[in-house]
């Protein structure tokens, strides 16, 4: 696996060999780069925070866990008698099987997070909860460790926020999207395994605005064991914090690791969405309703077809009908109008202006865009999880 | 990482050069200008390839080597199959000897191997470690080994390219699958492939950091990282065996230790959190003040999620031990130090 990654200092040693010959760089600017580097981890350290979590399991037999904090499960939960049939089909929509194959179990270990505001809110990965745990523990270094509470999660960017009772934590800096450049160096940094401070896995930005303005792609090693880290620029900055995500906007998981593709959710919008998610609000990707014509070229995106729940329909969008606006961008093509809607969340508002097949044109809305039905389908409890990295399952010792 | 600055250079001279299959390929390489090329260069021919037994399934036939003494020591894993009789070593110059075996170290998982003096030529330039060696997380360093046994006859190993990604200790990868060395590793992400392994770890000034292992299997996440002992453990077993100087047995084995809680726990079902059940009285659990209900979820630095991890870690431990211990009352989280005692007799 780790044979095949595509690693960006193979990138750059192939570079800095081209390069010398023109007398430019070399291996040895690495050794250069050595303390820059150490400063910015050193910088960045005391806001990494170790995530452990307890209890929880991909929940094939759908009972409930103890409530977060509230002790041991009370009463002894009973084994099944005999496996529970299997649920009817409700909804075409479902998976058709489960997404961790059986005879397997989702793996589950420590994993990363980091600070966000001083009063002790702390981001993590979803994958940290994918298993939806009884406990979390909270971890920051120099300060201990702490019982941390779920608040609220944004499924379409693959974090979640976890509250713990301190004070006066050390915060990062956040880089804005617009401030970084593809190339520029991407530290991913996690705390799991290592017992001397955060580790750390070298790259570059690879691109940005990954999966409709979500997300930075990075090559940096990302895991199981970094994701919910921060991934820090040569001055110790968040530029993202390392989540599995895929463009599926399914899991991604061992089909991803490894691959030199890793995501960092982009922290400029998380301020908006902070208060909605210390509620407790689980936020899911906007949807709109709308299927769109592939024939249509632009300008503007034709709708083909209006799912009769989706707010599209119930606002009166119809086929046929030529999106040209989404509220005051100009919709340029199909693709366009999906990294419009792509970025936005269930229960945001937005306006869309269409011309009608008579030539007529009609502001429509302002609409709230319904929550998207896969990520409905993620909250499922072992319907999808954020991430699969499947281990095989062991059979108990006493 | 696959692209190797010895394959680099290499394919950068290749086309250009007349291939010479005498004693050994002759490539009129350019002289190495940086540190970095300078490092390697000097270490090439200290490593050495090995070829043990054919191998079986998931025991690799192949291997890398250190060359560490004149007298034609060479230092590598212990996790290929090497047999007495067909085990072989190539040398930097391509030459292909046999080695016998020397006692491994079970502990480390590795092993001396010895050919004979007089093939160790001054072209070979025999590596001891030197002074334990520090590394930090975010250091650069060179790993060079034969991966995938890409290297034949007189063919240079590979050299890949990483940083130290972290130290990692007992407690925080107990969870790690196939391995036997228990003390702390150099965590990095330069490769280790197969056929890697036993190889070294260098600082880009050419400091040797450690000797390269077999990928690290984490149980817990299904991932794998590549990783090194470092250096300053391999000396006692080094000195043992080639200075005959002997060093400190292991502690034998004691009676258990015994924390004096039952656990809430099922028989079946997949290991549940360590919640408490029952504090026997007078027990190390009792004396910190643990309670029915309570989740226990660290011992020293060793985090405990199931019943099982807990009697795992507990085992690591003897009678008369101090341990710390955190545990989970409600919301708050607690913690206290006690010795562990043996389990009393009824």
């Amino acid at each position: 696996m780790i044979a095949a990654r595509p690693l960006s200092i193979a990138a750059l040693v192939a570079m800095a060999a081209a390069a010398r010959a023109q007398g430019a760089a070399t291996a040895d600017e690495f050794v250069r780069l050595e303390p820059v580097l150490q400063a910015a981890i050193a910088r960045a350290a005391p806001f990494v925070v170790t995530i452990e979590t307890f209890g929880g399991t991909r929940r094939v037999e759908g009972k409930e866990g103890p409530m977060d904090g509230e002790g041991p499960p009370m009463p002894r939960p009973k084994p099944p008698e005999k496996e529970p049939p299997p649920e009817p089909e409700e909804d075409s929509r479902k998976p058709k099987k489960p997404l961790v194959a059986g005879g397997f179990q989702q793996a589950q270990g420590r994993t990363t997070g980091v600070v966000l505001t001083a009063d002790g809110w702390v981001l993590v990965s979803r994958f940290a909860l994918a298993l939806d745990p009884t406990t979390v523990l909270v971890t920051v270094p120099d300060r201990g460790t702490f019982h941390g509470t779920r608040a609220g999660e944004d499924t379409s960017r693959g974090i979640a926020l976890v509250k713990i009772a301190a004070r006066d934590l050390p915060v990062p800096k956040f880089v804005h999207p617009n401030d970084v450049a593809v190339g520029q160096w991407a530290f991913a940094l996690g705390r799991t395994f290592a017992s001397d401070g955060p580790t750390v896995h070298l790259g570059v930005v690879s691109a940005k605005h990954r999966l409709h303005g979500r997300a930075l792609q990075v090559d940096a090693y990302t895991s199981p064991a970094n994701y919910g880290g921060p991934v820090v620029d040569l001055d110790g900055h968040v530029i993202g914090i390392a989540v599995p995500l895929s463009p599926s906007g399914r899991n991604a998981g061992v089909e991803w690791y490894d691959s030199g593709i890793g995501f960092a959710t982009t922290i400029a919008d998380i301020g908006p969405l902070l208060a909605r998610m210390q509620e407790g609000q689980v936020l899911q990707r906007g949807w709109l309703g709308v299927q769109l014509s592939s024939e249509w070229l632009g300008p503007g995106a034709k709708i083909s077809g209006t799912p009769k729940d989706g707010p599209a329909a119930q606002a009166g969008l119809r086929k046929g009908d030529i999106v040209e606006k989404i509220d005051t961008v100009e919709v340029q093509n199909g693709p366009h109008f999906q990294v419009l809607i792509g970025s936005r969340l269930g229960g945001d508002q937005v306006t869309v202006t269409v011309r009608r097949k008579d030539g007529d044109i009609e502001v429509v809305g302002p609409l709230t865009l319904a929550d998207a039905p896969w990520s409905e389908q993620q909250q499922q409890r072992g319907a999808e999880l954020p991430a699969t990295f499947p281990v095989p399952e062991q059979p108990e010792r006493r | 990482m696959k692209t190797t600055i010895a394959a680099l250079l290499l394919g950068v001279a290749l086309p250009a050069q007349t291939v010479d299959f005498g004693k050994a390929y002759s490539f009129a390489e350019r002289a190495p200008r940086t540190q970095t090329e300078r490092a390697i260069d000097a270490l090439l021919p200290s490593i050495v390839k090995i070829h043990g037994a054919s191998g079986l399934q998931t025991i690799s036939a192949f291997a890398s080597g250190v060359l560490v003494t004149a007298q034609g020591h060479v230092l590598t894993i212990d996790q290929i199959m090497l047999q007495p009789g067909r085990t072989r070593v190539v040398l930097y110059d391509g030459s292909v000897h046999e080695a016998q075996l020397l006692p491994p170290d079970d502990r480390l998982g590795v092993r001396l191997l010895k050919i004979d003096p007089k093939l160790v030529t001054a072209e070979l330039r025999p590596l001891w470690p030197a002074a334990p060696t520090p590394f930090r997380t975010g250091q650069f360093v060179v790993s060079l080994g034969n991966c995938f046994r890409l290297a034949e006859f007189s063919e240079k190993v590979s050299a890949t390219f990483g940083v130290v990604v972290g130290r990692a200790d007992t407690a925080l990868r107990y969870r790690m699958t196939n391995v036997a060395y228990d003390g702390d590793v150099i965590l990095t992400d330069a490769c280790n492939n197969p056929g890697h392994q036993g190889g070294g770890l260098f600082a880009l000034d050419g400091r040797w950091l450690g000797l390269n292992m077999k990928l690290l299997e984490s149980k817990e996440t299904n991932t794998m990282l590549s990783a090194a002992i470092p250096v300053a453990d391999l000396l006692p077993y080094l000195d043992e065996q080639v200075h005959g100087k002997p060093r400190p047995s292991p502690v034998a084995k004691t009676e258990p230790a015994w924390f004096g809680v039952q656990l809430f726990e099922q028989a079946g079902r997949q290991s549940p959190p360590a919640y408490v059940e029952r504090v026997v009285a007078g027990s190390p659990a009792a004396t910190l003040g643990l309670r029915n209900d309570d989740l226990i979820v660290r011992f020293d630095e060793f985090s405990i999620r199931t019943c099982r991890e807990y009697r795992d870690v507990l085992a690591r431990f003897r009678p008369g031990q101090r341990i710390k211990v955190m545990w989970k009352r409600g919301t708050e989280v607690m913690n206290g130090e006690v010795d562990l005692v043996a389990e009393p007799r009824r």
